[in-house]
Protein backbone atom coordinates (compact mmCIF):
# COMPACT_ATOMS: atom_id res chain seq x y z
CA UNK A 1 0.00 0.00 0.00
CA UNK A 2 1.47 3.81 -1.09
CA UNK A 3 1.54 6.16 1.57
CA UNK A 4 -1.15 8.07 0.42
CA UNK A 5 -3.44 4.64 -0.18
CA UNK A 6 -2.75 3.98 3.48
CA UNK A 7 -3.63 6.76 4.91
CA UNK A 8 -6.97 7.10 3.17
CA UNK A 9 -7.34 3.76 4.49
CA UNK A 10 -6.78 3.78 7.72
CA UNK A 11 -8.84 7.69 8.50
CA UNK A 12 -11.89 5.78 6.44
CA UNK A 13 -11.92 2.87 8.92
CA UNK A 14 -11.22 5.34 12.04
CA UNK A 15 -13.81 7.49 10.97
CA UNK A 16 -16.09 4.58 10.72
CA UNK A 17 -15.37 3.72 13.79
CA UNK A 18 -15.99 6.46 15.29
CA UNK A 19 -19.71 6.99 13.61
CA UNK A 20 -20.69 4.00 15.33
CA UNK A 21 -19.63 4.74 18.65
CA UNK A 22 -16.44 4.06 19.55
CA UNK A 23 -14.56 5.82 22.51
CA UNK A 24 -11.80 8.45 21.14
CA UNK A 25 -8.62 6.21 22.25
CA UNK A 26 -9.89 3.25 20.19
CA UNK A 27 -9.86 5.39 17.45
CA UNK A 28 -6.82 7.33 17.59
CA UNK A 29 -4.83 3.77 19.06
CA UNK A 30 -6.21 1.94 15.41
CA UNK A 31 -5.38 4.52 13.08
CA UNK A 32 -2.08 5.24 14.23
CA UNK A 33 -1.36 1.05 14.73
CA UNK A 34 -2.56 0.63 11.29
CA UNK A 35 -0.07 3.13 9.97
CA UNK A 36 2.64 1.90 11.42
CA UNK A 37 2.26 -1.32 10.43
CA UNK A 38 2.60 -0.61 7.26
CA UNK A 39 6.01 0.70 7.86
CA UNK A 40 4.96 4.92 8.67
CA UNK A 41 7.50 6.59 10.55
CA UNK A 42 5.61 8.82 12.68
CA UNK A 43 2.04 9.01 12.90
CA UNK A 44 0.38 11.83 14.80
CA UNK A 45 -3.70 11.29 15.19
CA UNK A 46 -6.19 13.73 16.70
CA UNK A 47 -10.09 12.72 16.84
CA UNK A 48 -13.02 14.53 18.77
CA UNK A 49 -16.18 13.61 18.49
CA UNK A 50 -16.53 15.51 15.25
CA UNK A 51 -13.75 15.27 13.61
CA UNK A 52 -10.13 13.42 12.44
CA UNK A 53 -6.95 14.49 11.98
CA UNK A 54 -3.78 12.09 11.17
CA UNK A 55 -0.80 12.94 9.83
CA UNK A 56 1.86 10.45 8.77
CA UNK A 57 5.73 10.32 7.54
CA UNK A 58 6.28 7.78 5.51
CA UNK A 59 9.07 5.47 4.73
CA UNK A 60 10.52 7.33 2.36
CA UNK A 61 10.59 10.62 4.68
CA UNK A 62 7.52 12.32 2.57
CA UNK A 63 4.74 13.06 4.97
CA UNK A 64 0.56 13.78 4.43
CA UNK A 65 -1.93 14.73 6.23
CA UNK A 66 -5.76 13.43 5.88
CA UNK A 67 -8.70 15.58 7.62
CA UNK A 68 -12.32 13.81 7.89
CA UNK A 69 -15.20 16.01 9.19
CA UNK A 70 -17.89 13.68 11.00
CA UNK A 71 -21.65 14.85 10.60
CA UNK A 72 -23.93 12.42 12.53
CA UNK A 73 -23.18 9.41 14.79
CA UNK A 74 -25.26 6.61 14.31
CA UNK A 75 -24.05 4.02 17.38
CA UNK A 76 -23.80 0.62 15.48
CA UNK A 77 -21.89 -1.81 18.04
CA UNK A 78 -22.56 -4.56 15.60
CA UNK A 79 -20.20 -2.65 12.82
CA UNK A 80 -17.92 -1.38 15.19
CA UNK A 81 -16.78 -4.90 16.17
CA UNK A 82 -16.37 -5.53 12.99
CA UNK A 83 -14.02 -2.53 12.05
CA UNK A 84 -12.03 -3.44 15.02
CA UNK A 85 -11.86 -7.01 13.82
CA UNK A 86 -10.79 -6.02 10.99
CA UNK A 87 -7.64 -3.47 11.70
CA UNK A 88 -6.40 -6.44 13.86
CA UNK A 89 -6.53 -8.15 10.76
CA UNK A 90 -4.83 -5.32 9.21
CA UNK A 91 -1.96 -4.88 11.50
CA UNK A 92 -1.46 -9.05 11.46
CA UNK A 93 -1.22 -9.62 8.32
CA UNK A 94 -0.81 -6.24 6.50
CA UNK A 95 -2.99 -7.32 3.04
CA UNK A 96 -3.20 -5.50 0.09
CA UNK A 97 -5.80 -2.48 -0.90
CA UNK A 98 -8.06 -3.85 -2.37
CA UNK A 99 -8.83 -6.62 0.07
CA UNK A 100 -9.18 -4.09 2.59
CA UNK A 101 -11.33 -1.76 0.73
CA UNK A 102 -13.51 -4.33 -0.02
CA UNK A 103 -13.96 -5.44 3.56
CA UNK A 104 -14.68 -2.13 4.27
CA UNK A 105 -17.55 -2.00 1.72
CA UNK A 106 -18.68 -5.49 2.97
CA UNK A 107 -19.09 -4.16 6.59
CA UNK A 108 -20.85 -0.90 5.56
CA UNK A 109 -23.24 -3.15 4.17
CA UNK A 110 -23.87 -5.13 6.96
CA UNK A 111 -27.78 -5.34 8.35
CA UNK A 112 -29.43 -2.97 10.99
CA UNK A 113 -32.54 -3.80 12.62
CA UNK A 114 -35.56 -2.91 10.72
CA UNK A 115 -37.23 0.66 12.13
CA UNK A 116 -40.50 -1.99 13.04
CA UNK A 117 -38.57 -3.59 15.34
CA UNK A 118 -36.84 -0.08 16.50
CA UNK A 119 -39.95 0.95 17.22
CA UNK A 120 -41.32 -2.14 19.51
CA UNK A 121 -38.03 -1.86 21.08
CA UNK A 122 -39.00 1.57 22.33
CA UNK A 123 -42.18 0.53 23.04
CA UNK A 124 -40.32 -1.94 25.45
CA UNK A 125 -38.24 0.23 27.18
CA UNK A 126 -40.64 2.21 28.21
CA UNK A 127 -42.43 -0.32 29.62
CA UNK A 128 -40.22 -1.92 31.29
CA UNK A 129 -38.46 1.43 32.71
CA UNK A 130 -42.48 2.66 33.37
CA UNK A 131 -42.26 -0.51 35.76
CA UNK A 132 -38.73 -0.06 36.93
CA UNK A 133 -39.43 3.49 38.52
CA UNK A 134 -42.42 2.16 40.39
CA UNK A 135 -45.25 2.24 37.82
CA UNK A 136 -47.90 0.15 38.04
CA UNK A 137 -48.87 -2.50 35.06
CA UNK A 138 -51.62 0.08 34.13
CA UNK A 139 -48.66 2.92 33.84
CA UNK A 140 -46.53 0.84 32.08
CA UNK A 141 -49.14 -0.28 29.45
CA UNK A 142 -49.88 3.30 29.20
CA UNK A 143 -45.65 3.80 28.43
CA UNK A 144 -45.53 1.33 26.16
CA UNK A 145 -47.91 3.02 23.99
CA UNK A 146 -46.41 6.27 24.26
CA UNK A 147 -42.99 4.64 23.06
CA UNK A 148 -44.28 3.04 19.96
CA UNK A 149 -45.63 6.79 19.55
CA UNK A 150 -42.59 8.60 20.18
CA UNK A 151 -40.30 6.42 18.42
CA UNK A 152 -42.67 6.34 14.82
CA UNK A 153 -42.89 9.79 15.07
CA UNK A 154 -39.44 10.79 15.86
CA UNK A 155 -38.34 8.17 12.93
CA UNK A 156 -41.07 10.44 10.52
CA UNK A 157 -39.11 13.44 12.02
CA UNK A 158 -35.80 12.91 11.18
CA UNK A 159 -36.53 12.36 7.13
CA UNK A 160 -37.31 15.94 7.20
CA UNK A 161 -33.13 16.69 8.27
CA UNK A 162 -34.34 18.96 11.42
CA UNK A 163 -31.82 18.87 13.79
CA UNK A 164 -31.78 16.38 16.49
CA UNK A 165 -32.74 19.28 19.52
CA UNK A 166 -35.91 20.00 17.78
CA UNK A 167 -36.67 16.30 17.41
CA UNK A 168 -36.17 15.30 20.89
CA UNK A 169 -38.71 18.71 21.53
CA UNK A 170 -41.30 16.77 19.48
CA UNK A 171 -40.71 13.31 20.69
CA UNK A 172 -40.77 14.33 24.22
CA UNK A 173 -43.81 16.36 23.75
CA UNK A 174 -45.55 13.19 22.26
CA UNK A 175 -44.67 11.37 25.37
CA UNK A 176 -45.79 14.13 27.68
CA UNK A 177 -48.99 14.40 25.98
CA UNK A 178 -49.71 10.51 25.93
CA UNK A 179 -49.02 10.31 29.73
CA UNK A 180 -51.07 13.72 30.77
CA UNK A 181 -54.39 12.53 28.68
CA UNK A 182 -54.37 9.03 30.05
CA UNK A 183 -53.96 10.12 33.59
CA UNK A 184 -56.26 12.92 32.75
CA UNK A 185 -59.33 10.12 31.17
CA UNK A 186 -58.32 8.11 33.91
CA UNK A 187 -56.38 5.26 32.47
CA UNK A 188 -53.77 5.42 34.46
CA UNK A 189 -52.35 6.46 37.90
CA UNK A 190 -48.66 7.97 37.90
CA UNK A 191 -47.76 10.63 35.23
CA UNK A 192 -44.30 11.05 36.57
CA UNK A 193 -43.40 7.18 36.47
CA UNK A 194 -44.69 7.23 32.48
CA UNK A 195 -42.96 10.26 31.95
CA UNK A 196 -39.72 9.62 32.86
CA UNK A 197 -40.27 5.75 31.70
CA UNK A 198 -40.71 6.69 28.37
CA UNK A 199 -38.19 9.44 28.37
CA UNK A 200 -35.35 7.18 29.45
CA UNK A 201 -35.35 6.31 25.16
CA UNK A 202 -33.69 10.06 25.25
CA UNK A 203 -32.33 10.86 27.95
CA UNK A 204 -28.69 11.88 27.75
CA UNK A 205 -27.63 9.92 30.47
CA UNK A 206 -24.91 7.80 28.87
CA UNK A 207 -23.19 10.60 26.99
CA UNK A 208 -22.92 12.85 30.63
CA UNK A 209 -21.08 9.18 31.66
CA UNK A 210 -18.78 8.90 28.44
CA UNK A 211 -17.89 12.59 28.65
CA UNK A 212 -17.05 12.36 32.29
CA UNK A 213 -15.36 9.35 31.27
CA UNK A 214 -13.62 11.15 28.58
CA UNK A 215 -12.48 13.89 30.99
CA UNK A 216 -10.47 11.62 33.65
CA UNK A 217 -8.53 9.90 30.58
CA UNK A 218 -7.57 13.21 29.42
CA UNK A 219 -9.84 13.81 26.16
CA UNK A 220 -10.88 16.93 27.25
CA UNK A 221 -12.18 18.79 24.08
CA UNK A 222 -14.23 14.94 23.36
CA UNK A 223 -15.36 15.11 26.92
CA UNK A 224 -16.93 19.20 26.57
CA UNK A 225 -18.37 18.30 23.41
CA UNK A 226 -20.50 15.46 24.96
CA UNK A 227 -21.21 17.43 27.81
CA UNK A 228 -22.93 20.23 26.29
CA UNK A 229 -24.93 17.95 23.68
CA UNK A 230 -25.99 16.19 26.76
CA UNK A 231 -26.96 19.44 28.58
CA UNK A 232 -28.93 20.75 24.82
CA UNK A 233 -30.46 17.15 24.85
CA UNK A 234 -31.90 17.37 28.06
CA UNK A 235 -33.23 20.89 28.04
CA UNK A 236 -34.64 20.17 24.62
CA UNK A 237 -36.86 17.13 26.77
CA UNK A 238 -37.08 18.92 29.23
CA UNK A 239 -39.08 21.93 27.00
CA UNK A 240 -40.73 19.38 25.07
CA UNK A 241 -42.55 17.51 28.36
CA UNK A 242 -43.34 21.11 29.69
CA UNK A 243 -45.03 22.41 26.13
CA UNK A 244 -47.33 19.46 26.25
CA UNK A 245 -48.15 19.78 30.13
CA UNK A 246 -48.78 23.27 29.69
CA UNK A 247 -51.04 23.42 26.52
CA UNK A 248 -52.93 20.77 27.54
CA UNK A 249 -53.33 21.34 31.24
CA UNK A 250 -54.66 24.91 29.83
CA UNK A 251 -56.81 23.09 27.27
CA UNK A 252 -58.28 20.16 29.99
CA UNK A 253 -57.34 21.48 33.26
CA UNK A 254 -54.32 19.86 35.70
CA UNK A 255 -54.44 16.29 37.05
CA UNK B 1 -36.86 -11.22 47.37
CA UNK B 2 -38.90 -11.26 44.32
CA UNK B 3 -39.99 -7.48 44.51
CA UNK B 4 -37.16 -6.66 45.98
CA UNK B 5 -34.72 -8.22 43.80
CA UNK B 6 -35.88 -10.33 41.26
CA UNK B 7 -38.21 -8.14 38.80
CA UNK B 8 -36.26 -4.77 39.21
CA UNK B 9 -33.43 -7.33 37.31
CA UNK B 10 -35.91 -8.90 35.01
CA UNK B 11 -37.09 -5.26 34.23
CA UNK B 12 -33.17 -4.03 33.91
CA UNK B 13 -32.59 -7.46 31.48
CA UNK B 14 -35.55 -6.52 28.98
CA UNK B 15 -34.56 -2.44 29.25
CA UNK B 16 -30.67 -3.61 28.44
CA UNK B 17 -32.13 -5.55 25.56
CA UNK B 18 -34.17 -2.99 24.21
CA UNK B 19 -31.26 -0.60 23.88
CA UNK B 20 -28.86 -3.18 22.37
CA UNK B 21 -30.96 -3.41 19.56
CA UNK B 22 -30.88 0.64 19.43
CA UNK B 23 -27.00 -0.21 19.19
CA UNK B 24 -27.52 -2.92 16.26
CA UNK B 25 -26.15 -5.56 19.01
CA UNK B 26 -26.84 -8.92 16.84
CA UNK B 27 -27.40 -12.59 18.02
CA UNK B 28 -26.76 -14.15 21.24
CA UNK B 29 -24.30 -10.75 22.30
CA UNK B 30 -27.92 -9.39 22.76
CA UNK B 31 -28.92 -11.31 25.56
CA UNK B 32 -25.39 -10.98 27.27
CA UNK B 33 -26.00 -7.74 26.84
CA UNK B 34 -29.55 -7.88 28.61
CA UNK B 35 -28.21 -10.13 31.26
CA UNK B 36 -24.89 -7.70 31.69
CA UNK B 37 -27.43 -4.90 32.56
CA UNK B 38 -29.41 -7.51 35.07
CA UNK B 39 -26.36 -7.68 36.33
CA UNK B 40 -25.77 -4.63 37.33
CA UNK B 41 -28.47 -3.82 39.11
CA UNK B 42 -28.72 -6.70 41.19
CA UNK B 43 -25.03 -6.04 42.25
CA UNK B 44 -26.60 -2.64 42.73
CA UNK B 45 -29.08 -3.52 45.05
CA UNK B 46 -27.22 -5.68 46.88
CA UNK B 47 -24.78 -2.92 48.05
CA UNK B 48 -27.68 -0.68 48.64
CA UNK B 49 -28.29 -2.97 51.95
CA UNK B 50 -24.57 -2.36 53.05
CA UNK B 51 -23.40 0.95 51.93
CA UNK B 52 -25.08 4.23 52.85
CA UNK B 53 -24.50 6.47 50.32
CA UNK B 54 -26.09 5.46 46.80
CA UNK B 55 -22.67 6.91 44.89
CA UNK B 56 -20.88 4.21 46.28
CA UNK B 57 -23.60 1.76 45.29
CA UNK B 58 -23.16 3.06 41.56
CA UNK B 59 -19.71 2.81 41.47
CA UNK B 60 -19.60 -0.96 42.38
CA UNK B 61 -22.13 -1.78 40.45
CA UNK B 62 -19.91 -0.17 37.10
CA UNK B 63 -17.11 -2.20 38.88
CA UNK B 64 -19.09 -5.66 38.03
CA UNK B 65 -20.79 -4.26 34.88
CA UNK B 66 -16.96 -3.54 33.68
CA UNK B 67 -15.62 -6.49 34.85
CA UNK B 68 -18.40 -8.98 33.51
CA UNK B 69 -18.09 -7.04 30.15
CA UNK B 70 -14.35 -7.17 29.67
CA UNK B 71 -13.86 -11.14 30.28
CA UNK B 72 -16.82 -11.71 28.20
CA UNK B 73 -15.37 -10.13 25.53
CA UNK B 74 -12.18 -11.69 26.02
CA UNK B 75 -13.78 -14.77 25.85
CA UNK B 76 -15.31 -13.72 22.45
CA UNK B 77 -13.05 -11.64 21.28
CA UNK B 78 -15.15 -7.95 20.73
CA UNK B 79 -14.64 -4.87 22.19
CA UNK B 80 -15.83 -4.94 25.57
CA UNK B 81 -18.11 -1.53 24.76
CA UNK B 82 -20.39 -3.67 23.40
CA UNK B 83 -21.82 -5.19 26.39
CA UNK B 84 -20.92 -2.03 28.49
CA UNK B 85 -22.97 0.40 26.43
CA UNK B 86 -26.45 -1.43 26.88
CA UNK B 87 -25.60 -2.58 30.30
CA UNK B 88 -24.99 0.38 31.62
CA UNK B 89 -28.40 2.40 30.69
CA UNK B 90 -30.37 0.91 34.02
CA UNK B 91 -27.88 2.47 36.21
CA UNK B 92 -26.83 6.08 34.00
CA UNK B 93 -28.75 8.83 35.63
CA UNK B 94 -30.64 9.97 32.98
CA UNK B 95 -33.65 11.26 35.17
CA UNK B 96 -31.35 13.02 37.11
CA UNK B 97 -30.59 14.86 34.46
CA UNK B 98 -34.10 15.60 32.76
CA UNK B 99 -35.35 16.42 36.71
CA UNK B 100 -32.49 18.81 36.87
CA UNK B 101 -32.79 21.41 33.66
CA UNK B 102 -36.72 20.46 34.61
CA UNK B 103 -36.06 22.55 37.82
CA UNK B 104 -33.95 24.88 36.03
CA UNK B 105 -36.41 26.14 33.64
CA UNK B 106 -39.22 26.17 36.05
CA UNK B 107 -36.96 28.47 37.99
CA UNK B 108 -36.01 26.76 40.93
CA UNK B 109 -32.30 27.17 40.38
CA UNK B 110 -31.35 25.35 44.12
CA UNK B 111 -33.19 22.28 43.51
CA UNK B 112 -31.55 22.29 39.81
CA UNK B 113 -28.32 22.94 41.52
CA UNK B 114 -28.60 20.18 44.14
CA UNK B 115 -30.29 17.65 41.44
CA UNK B 116 -27.34 18.61 38.92
CA UNK B 117 -24.52 18.04 41.42
CA UNK B 118 -25.53 14.55 42.56
CA UNK B 119 -25.81 13.73 38.69
CA UNK B 120 -23.10 14.93 38.25
CA UNK B 121 -21.92 12.24 41.53
CA UNK B 122 -23.74 9.79 39.91
CA UNK B 123 -21.82 9.90 36.49
CA UNK B 124 -18.55 10.46 37.59
CA UNK B 125 -18.94 6.88 39.85
CA UNK B 126 -19.82 4.66 36.43
CA UNK B 127 -16.93 6.43 34.81
CA UNK B 128 -14.57 5.86 37.47
CA UNK B 129 -15.85 2.40 37.36
CA UNK B 130 -15.46 1.77 33.91
CA UNK B 131 -11.86 3.23 34.42
CA UNK B 132 -11.07 1.42 37.24
CA UNK B 133 -11.21 -2.06 35.37
CA UNK B 134 -10.28 -0.57 32.34
CA UNK B 135 -7.03 0.41 34.07
CA UNK B 136 -6.36 -3.19 35.97
CA UNK B 137 -6.91 -4.73 32.31
CA UNK B 138 -4.61 -2.95 30.78
CA UNK B 139 -1.92 -3.08 33.33
CA UNK B 140 -2.46 -6.65 33.11
CA UNK B 141 -1.86 -7.08 29.80
CA UNK B 142 1.15 -4.91 29.73
CA UNK B 143 2.93 -6.91 32.59
CA UNK B 144 1.65 -9.93 30.61
CA UNK B 145 3.65 -8.90 27.53
CA UNK B 146 6.50 -7.96 29.62
CA UNK B 147 6.59 -11.93 31.11
CA UNK B 148 6.30 -13.13 27.70
CA UNK B 149 9.06 -11.08 26.25
CA UNK B 150 11.48 -12.23 29.20
CA UNK B 151 10.94 -15.63 28.91
CA UNK B 152 13.32 -16.81 26.35
CA UNK B 153 11.74 -18.10 22.96
CA UNK B 154 12.70 -22.06 22.96
CA UNK B 155 11.54 -22.83 27.09
CA UNK B 156 8.31 -24.26 27.13
CA UNK B 157 5.27 -22.49 28.12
Amino acid sequence: MDDQKLIDTATAIGCRMLEHGAEIYRVEETISRICLAYGAKEVDVFAIPSSIVVSVTGADGGSWTRTRRIKNQNVDLDKLDRFNNLSRVICRDRPAADWVEGEIARINAQPVYSSALQVFACALVSFFFTLFFGGDLRDASVAFAAGLAMKYFSKRLERFGLSSFLINIAASATAGAFAFLSVRFGAALHIDKIIIGTLMNLVPGLSLTNSIRDFIVGDLMAGLMKLTETLLTATGIAIGVMLALRFLGGVFGGV
Amino acid sequence: MLTGFILPCLYAFFASLGFGIFDNIRGNKLFFAGFCGSLGWFVYLAAERLLISDIECYFWATVAISLFAEFAARLQKVPATLYLVPALIPLVPGGGVYYSVEAAILGETERAASLGLHTLGIAGALAMGIITVTSLMRLYNVLAARRRLRRPASAPR
